[in-house]
């Protein structure tokens, strides 16, 4: 056996700790443990630590939840607007292109609030959507019918603040929506019905009775009203947002 | 007993959510929030005996976390980064709400009981005690190492500061935690012997 010094007793000393826990390289593990055998003051620390150890690690007798602590989170970050990087202002035809490949919508350019989807509707109007689209059913919304209504093929939405994010996934899913876009740091989410793709480009039937759904379901804060049709006859109401 | 000493898939994933964190992904956030939280909770609440201060100290981390995920690179583990957010947001809470002011090591006040304890559990209710006595230094060296069972360098990182000094930290703990409990000088030969065994 070599013979334990001063240095020896003090180093081990101090890695103790770690032998106890397991955590020390396999040199200093070999190195420390030939130093306990021969002193009795370690080999007694030792114990110590273990017991210490052992201690610490005792199963937990309260969990705390993690979902409420979260939400408070979430409705802290909304309500600063938190966007985690600034996003450049994109382009909006490349955004209405691109839009059903990407799951995030560019959040950081728009004004808070729906002043947003007005703008983005009217900027969309301009060019791209046809006159049979200015029509809309629900008065509530006239605010916006002198604009265009959103890309078809996707609905925008946003969710009481209070849910969480898992709630807001099985609402979704229970309704047979997927998420498509956002959400955006106001909250607003893009969905399409589920077993549809977004690149159809006209408001389905499929996508009226979603929109029914959605809008019928009091965890449901706003809705984006779809346009009004002659040209899809038998389609549902458009649903009614509140 | 390994919970905390995770494997390489594990911080591959843990560095995949802080990647889709980084785009503003809030399912990863969500994900990787409640993975810390259990952790995070246990450990902080023995700090601080109160659960709305672990709690608090839990979401300014993961506010940071949200803000700066696009700034991890990887240099370290996620659980580093992130506990390293922890240590600096728990002092700074500890700190300016007076509420665990730092206490002089050599003002070390009686031991907490002249008892033995009966099990382990109750000598974890006198560390939980003995720990409030610990500036908060020396208490999160204590849980970084024993609970969550991180090695020196790897609580140096979160930590910030080099390897001796978590050496040292730790040394006066266990100096100060011996004063406050004595019967951690004289270990029950009959718990040591249920901790050997388990
Ligand atoms: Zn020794």
């Amino acid at each position: 056996m070599m013979t334990q010094t001063r240095n020896d007793h003090e180093e081990c000393w101090l890695q103790l700790p770690w032998l106890a826990t397991g955590r020390l390289s396999p040199g200093e593990r070999a190195a420390a443990e030939e130093h306990v055998r021969g002193c009795t003051a370690c080999a007694a620390e030792l114990e110590r630590q273990r017991l210490v150890c052992a201690a610490l690690r005792e199963p937990e007798r309260v969990t705390h939840a993690p979902g409420p602590s979260f939400r408070k989170l979430l409705e802290r970050i909304d309500a600063a607007g938190a966007a985690p990087a600034p996003e450049p202002v994109p382009d909006l035809g490349a955004h209405r292109a691109a839009r059903t490949r990407r799951l995030r919508p560019a959040a950081a350019w728009r004004p808070p609030g729906l002043a947003w989807a007005a703008t983005f509707v009217f900027a969309l109007g301009v060019g791209m959507l046809a006159p049979t689209f200015y029509r809309w059913s629900q008065p509530a919304y006239s605010t916006y019918t002198r604009a265009a209504p959103a890309p078809a093929g996707v609905l925008h939405i946003a969710f009481e603040r209070s849910l969480a994010v898992g709630d807001v996934e099985q609402l979704l899913r229970a309704a047979g929506a997927r998420i498509v876009e956002g959400p955006d740091r106001n909250g607003i989410f893009g969905v399409a019905p589920a077993e549809e793709s977004t690149d159809a480009g006209a408001i389905t039937p499929r996508m009226r009775a979603l929109a029914a759904r959605l809008g019928s379901d009091a965890r449901v804060r706003w809705l984006q009203p779809l346009p009004a049709t002659a040209a899809e006859p038998g389609a549902d109401r458009t649903a009614a947002p509140h | 007993m390994t919970e905390t000493y995770r494997g390489a898939a594990a911080v591959a994933h843990e560095t995949q959510l802080i990647a889709r964190i980084a785009e503003g992904d809030r399912r990863a956030f969500e994900e990787l929030y409640t993975l810390y939280h259990r952790r995070m909770a246990r450990f902080l609440t023995r700090l601080t005996r109160r659960y709305e201060l672990a709690e608090e100290v839990i979401n300014d981390t993961f506010w940071v976390v949200w803000r700066k995920a696009g700034d991890f690179r990887g240099d370290s583990q996620p659980s580093t980064w992130i506990l390293g957010i922890a240590y600096r947001k728990a002092r700074s809470a500890f700190r300016s709400a007076a509420r665990l002011a730092e206490r002089d090591l050599e003002t070390a006040t009686e031991a907490l009981t002249s008892e033995a304890p009966a099990n382990s559990e109750e000598l974890r209710d006198w560390l939980g005690q003995a720990l409030q006595q610990l500036p908060v230094e020396q208490r999160m060296a204590v849980e970084l190492c024993y609970e969550l069972g991180y090695s020196c360098e790897e609580i140096g990182t979160i930590m910030d500061c080099p390897p001796n000094t978590v050496k040292t930290r730790l040394f006066h703990a266990r100096a100060k935690l011996q004063k406050l409990l004595p019967q951690l000088a004289t270990p029950q030969a009959d718990i040591a012997r249920e901790n050997q065994q388990s």
